[in-house]
């Protein structure tokens, strides 16, 4: 066990004094809720550090619509995003997953800008966010830039941000009509747990049931979360019957690299991932009416 | 002249504001001003040869007063049953969380930086973690006397006759694994200096035997150390050893400062005991009909590195893994085995729940090769009270099993069983049971209880001894027992206790008897005080009354005269005769079964479980929608404890079966956090229905028997007899995990049976 | 504040918030744990420590109004907000009443946590389902009771 006594902590109200410090102090982790960040330190996962406590710049910190694009600020928390009427109705995969972001007391501390940032592969804000193709809004000295999520990660825990920038906001631009999805998550208990595997669905349905659209995204198999093209091509074109639910579902198979860990084995992962999108598209098709 | 009837009512626990406000004081909530804080440095490996300490850097780092390894150790072994586990090592480490050297500071943050100074060379040993090869004669030995710590073999009845004239045979082989405590509070403690004693509370379990522990390590006379156990945030086996208290003890005795030690959720996973995995196989014989022979069973339970009660482990687990039937002849082979794995001991059921876990899974499987009914195949082979036990032992105690069983059979959800509709296709509903025993009390062994009764000066009632409130609500039952016994309101009881300086040996808080025991001693006191009334009575009017008897806060004399409790302290008091006196009860016992140390037991405990599970066939997830937990009761002191008791031992139960996966390998915890040791929440545990079947103990306190225990003992079988039934695959391992299932579903076509089902 | 010791390294600062209704101002490491500070520098001990690490709720307290981990919450998070710990909930509470009454306390180690945020719930939803208290305490993890008697007391605390 680490202890955090000798840490120097700067705290900042303001978005531009964090930048100004991130610039000017070097070697600072930035904490946002610092759910997963404490813990790291603490066991030392993360090699101990001075911090920038970013957790009271409250103009990061909002759900707003605005020119058709859902906005989320970096800060803002999860339950924050599950009560948010704007994500409930713009993104309801988002809000699905933001109720399974540990505890309750989690939810409340954890934002989604710290998820991202995080950078684990079994982060449920994710998937979503794959799913809806989500852009981040990346603010430092040089400006602001925006990157795709999928874009974001290079590899497991490797990010497209320097040292000296910030995440400052989630950009969702709501698929439209006719959408239908679900958040999945495995964990090994029904209370707080983190997941074996993860993932999102989200199709278009036509009236008559043929899949126009399919986004596929999974998290906990694989270095970053993944979307699964080789699934969405089995749906695309197709009627959501439950042989083809079957055959994208053991598509996904091919766009997964899981490993075994503590809370399950590679194969282990591999049947879930299969399995769940299974269950989601039926899920899904009994909802809409395709399968009874 | 009946009493107030506290016994039997539904009375709000004393404790349980104060607890409920955070006013409470644990250990771990102990601040003295100057203590020092302790930190304890654990072996990096599972087995090793310790060529080398070298503290000295760690001596010389900022804050620190002391770091004290084996060398400062009068007497280095410790253990109840045997002295093999070192108070800090010295030749060798033989687990991952064995204590090697403490570290005391000004500041805990120092402590725990100068851990990392302290230097130990360690020439690595190959580490032996199966059981099964730790048997081997050329296996790496743990202790230089082998790896068997003990071994029981019994040979009751004709075997050989019952397998020859079985119609059906069954055998399997069953397997559980090394459940966790995981109480909320971790092990914790205090020590000062008072008086030229050394002071420790601790959360423990029994302060005099963990004073006797302390005083042999240190080489002290029992007299010079005082051990307190203040309320304790859970135990249930994991503090019937010692943890803090000798290191304590070591460091205010060798400081002369007062220190605290409270270890971290990861040194709890890691350096706390566990309940005992175990391999037991079974191979029954029975009629056509469903009458059990006889059982073959042999039970191999690991150890982990250190005795601690492992050897009454193996003895609950032999007395208990026939089940309650009426097997005729059991041939037993049981063996204790050290490993390089973390140290088992006492966990709830204390052995039990492993051996009825195979045994209710077997009564399953035979149901199923019979094909007869589960249940009925349990009634047919039930224990009754005057049935003469396997061992020989006549059952004279109360015997409820065949009634708990009955109340099972009709009950709703049993008989919903086979009505299985789903909400989805991959989704499959079970039903099943389970029947439970275990002996109460310390069998066998010698048990002694003592308590002392203070009539106070204005007339209220003072109970002291030494049982200790680890939840149960155990001052909770004693008062009110005395408040009957004495006529006189629960109020006015005052309970004190676990405090070697005030308060008598009322002998250990396990194995679910100490309400029988202190509750008995309370009864044995309120007849001191009926004799001391009589002797008071004697000296005053010259003439011994026939008859004294309390009620409403009087005491009638021969019905001729009376006095208020007030008044009758007052003429103790001053006729020098005092106003206090002790209850000493010896819980009855008859002599060991050769070979063996506490069996058999006089008293025991009888349940059923009744589950529903949900099983999801594409996961592999079970999730447990209802359970019944029918209880053999005795006489129910107190609703709310009792049921209390019942509902967190099914909580625990469902933990154990399905969820509390300790991942050990090659002697190393890879979970060794509440994040990936799993215990279950609140959306885990479902609705519990308990019901009492109130039969009548002779012998325990108004009729009560012990129940802390019996609530987990079958939850498990019934889960995993559900699952079965739900399923049709028959899994024989615990924790039986998502994966574990979802591959033995796998397995047996289950999955893609589904698939080819909905396409 | 007792006298409590920091390490020979330690950075220390004032932070002031608000502790159940008075204005605190501690000197304390930033890096420390609200729960660090409320337990070890305040000696205020009702709030538990379980896991420190989110694992179990123990440690649940109000800041600003939610519920959150004070094992997870540094000290210079709480600067300038409002804490609100067990101690400082209405010992006359219809919750602890309803705790007592039910016997939903047994060892009390993880009580004052799930009161913490049991007493959130309500103000949040005066008269919850059990399916919102189960998720509401999905977090606080109780090893002796089964939840069984914590559930039907917020439930009766609802009801009142």
């Amino acid at each position: 066990m680490q202890h955090l006594a000798d840490v120097e902590v700067y705290s900042v109200r303001t978005l531009r004094e964090a930048l100004e410090l991130l610039s000017s102090v070097k070697g600072l982790r930035v904490i946002a809720g610092g759910t997963d960040l404490i813990v790291q330190l603490k066991t030392g996962v993360v090699p101990k550090t001075n911090l920038l406590d970013v957790s009271r710049v409250d103009e990061l910190r909002y759900v707003r619509f605005e020119d058709g694009i859902l906005r989320i600020g970096a800060l803002t928390t999860f339950m924050e995003i599950y009560r948010s009427e704007l994500v409930r109705r713009h993104a309801p995969l988002l809000a699905e997953a933001a109720f399974t972001v540990g505890s309750f007391q989690i939810m409340n501390k954890g934002t989604i800008g710290g998820n991202i940032v995080n950078a684990s592969p079994a982060a449920d804000s994710l998937p979503p966010l794959y799913a809806l193709n989500a852009e981040l809004k990346i603010v430092g000295p040089r400006g602001e830039r925006f990157v795709r999520i999928q874009d974001f990660y290079k590899g497991y825990k490797k990010l497209d941000l320097m040292a000296d920038e910030l995440v400052a906001e989630v950009r969702i631009r709501p698929p439209g009509e006719g959408y239908v999805g679900h958040f999945f998550k495995h964990g090994l208990r029904r209370g707080d747990a983190i997941a074996v595997v993860n993932g999102a669905v989200l199709l278009r349905l036509s009236p008559e049931g043929i899949v126009r659209d399919a986004r596929v995204a999974l998290g906990a198999v694989a270095p970053t979360v993944v979307r699964s093209p080789s699934s969405e091509r089995v749906l695309v074109g197709s009627r959501l019957s439950p042989e083809v639910m079957w055959r994208a579902a053991e598509a996904v198979v091919n766009d997964i690299s899981p490993i075994d860990d503590v809370r399950g084995s590679a194969a282990y992962r591999r049947e879930l991932s299969v399995n769940y999108v299974f269950m989601t598209l039926y899920r899904i098709a009994r909802e809409t009416g395709v399968v009874a | 002249m009946t009493a107030q009837r506290a016994v039997g009512a539904p009375v709000a626990r004393r404790d349980a504001f104060e607890k409920a406000v955070g006013a409470a004081k644990y250990a771990s909530d102990l601040f003295l001003d100057d203590m020092l804080w302790v930190a304890v440095l654990r072996s990096k490996y599972p087995h090793a040869r310790i060529r080398r300490i070298d503290t000295s850097k760690a001596e010389s780092h900022p804050n620190v007063v002391a770091v004290f390894t084996h060398r400062d150790v009068p007497v280095n072994r410790y253990g109840l049953f045997k002295k093999d586990r070192p108070v800090l090592c010295d030749d060798k480490v033989r687990y991952i969380g064995d204590p090697i050297a403490l570290v005391a500071a000004e500041t805990r943050e120092d402590a725990l930086e100068a851990l990392k100074l302290i230097e130990v060379d360690y020439e690595p040993l190959p580490p032996v973690t199966d059981p099964i090869e730790a048997m081997r004669p050329d296996a790496p030995k743990v202790h230089d006397d082998g790896n068997i710590c003990r071994e029981v073999h019994l040979r009751l009845g004709d075997v050989d006759g019952a397998f020859a004239r079985a119609d059906v045979i069954v055998e399997n082989t069953y397997r559980t694994g090394a459940q966790i405590h995981a109480y909320l509070e971790t092990e914790a403690g205090i020590s000062y200096m008072e008086d030229g004693k050394i002071v420790v509370v601790a959360g423990g379990q029994s302060p005099y035997r963990d004073r006797a522990e302390i005083a042999h390590a240190l080489n002290l006379p029992e007299e010079m150390i005082r051990v307190v156990t203040p309320y304790v945030g859970g135990a249930f086996g994991g503090k019937d050893d010692i943890t803090v208290q000798i290191h304590l003890a070591l460091v205010t005795w060798k400081t002369g400062r007062p220190a605290r030690l409270v270890w971290s959720r990861e040194e709890s996973m890691m350096a706390g005991t566990k309940r005992h995995p175990a391999i037991i196989k079974i191979r029954t014989a029975a009629t056509r009909d469903g009458t059990i022979l006889a059982n073959k069973i042999e039970i191999v339970l690991d150890k982990g590195a250190y005795t601690a009660l492992g050897p009454a482990v193996l003895d609950v687990a032999v007395e208990n893994c026939n089940g309650p039937y009426r097997v005729q002849a059991s041939q037993i082979d049981a063996y204790l085995v050290y490993t390089n794995n973390m140290v088992a001991s006492a966990f709830r059921g204390f052995g039990a729940p492993q051996v009825i876990f195979a045994i209710e899974r077997q009564m399953d499987l035979l149901a199923k090769k019979l094909g007869m009914d589960p249940l009925e195949l349990r009634l047919k082979n039930a224990l009754r009270k005057g049935d003469r036990y396997v061992f020989g032992n006549v059952l004279e105690g109360s015997v409820g099993i065949a009634q708990c069983l009955e109340v099972a059979r009709s009950h709703p959800l049993w008989r919903s069983r086979g009505r299985n509709s789903c909400e989805w296709p991959w989704l499959r509903r079970g039903v099943g049971v389970a029947a439970a025993m275990k002996g109460y009390t310390i069998g066998a062994l010698p048990d002694k209880g003592v308590v002392a009764l203070e009539l106070l000066r204005d007339g209220r009632v003072l109970v002291k001894g030494s049982f200790t409130e680890i939840g149960q609500g155990v001052i909770q039952a004693v008062a009110q027992i005395a408040a009957d016994l004495l006529g006189v309101s629960v109020d006015d009881v005052e309970v004190v206790f676990a405090d070697t300086e005030v308060t008598p040996d009322t002998s250990v808080t396990s194995a679910s008897r100490q309400l029988f025991l202190a509750g008995n001693a309370v009864r044995e006191a309120v007849e001191a005080l009926r004799e001391r009334v009589a002797e008071l009575e004697g000296r005053l009017s010259g003439r011994r009354p026939a008859r004294v008897e309390f009620s409403g806060g009087w005491v009638f004399i021969d019905s001729e005269r009376r006095y208020s409790l007030q008044e009758l302290a007052r003429l103790l008091e001053s006729t020098g005769l005092g106003r206090q006196v002790l209850g000493v009860y010896e819980v009855p016992r008859v002599e060991p079964l050769p070979g063996t140390l506490e069996i058999p037991h006089l008293f025991y405990m009888f349940g059923v479980t009744l589950a529903e599970v949900l099983v999801n066939l594409l996961t592999g997830e079970v999730t447990v929608s209802k359970v019944v937990s029918i209880v053999d009761a005795g006489r129910v002191i107190n609703p709310i404890t009792f049921t209390g008791q019942v509902e967190g031992a099914v909580a625990q139960g469902i933990g154990f079966a399905l969820m509390e996966d300790a991942k050990i390998r090659d002697g190393y915890l890879l979970t060794r956090d509440l994040s990936t040791y799993l215990i279950p929440s609140s959306k885990d545990v479902p609705e519990i229905e308990v019901i009492p079947v109130e039969t009548e103990e002779a012998e325990g306190p108004f009729g009560a028997k012990g129940i802390g225990e019996i609530g987990i003992i079958s939850v498990a079988p019934a889960i995993l007899n559900a699952v079965a039934d739900a399923t049709g695959v028959e899994p024989n391992a615990i924790p039986l995990t998502h994966e574990r299932l979802y591959w033995l579903l796998k397995e047996h076509g289950l999955v893609e049976q589904l698939r080819r089902a909905s396409t | 504040m007792y006298g409590l010791k920091f390490p020979h390294s330690a950075r220390t600062r004032e932070i002031r918030f608000v502790l159940n209704g008075s204005e605190t101002s501690v000197r304390v490491p930033p890096g420390y744990t609200l729960l660090e500070t409320l337990r070890y520098v305040l000696r205020m001990t009702g709030t538990k420590e379980g896991c420190a690490r989110g694992d179990c709720g123990e440690c649940t307290v109000l800041v600003d109004g939610v519920p959150v981990h004070a094992c997870l919450t540094l000290m210079s998070q709480v600067e300038g907000r409002s804490v609100l710990t067990v101690e400082g909930i209405d010992r006359q509470h219809r919750l602890i009443r309803a705790f007592v009454e039910e016997g939903a306390v047994q060892c009390g180690h993880c009580t004052p946590g799930i009161v913490v945020a049991a007493y959130h719930l309500l103000s949040q939803v005066p008269r919850p389902t059990e399916e919102q208290v189960r998720e509401a305490l999905r977090g606080n993890l109780c090893r002796c009771t089964g939840y069984v008697k914590i559930i039907r007391a917020v439930l009766k605390a609802g009801e009142a």
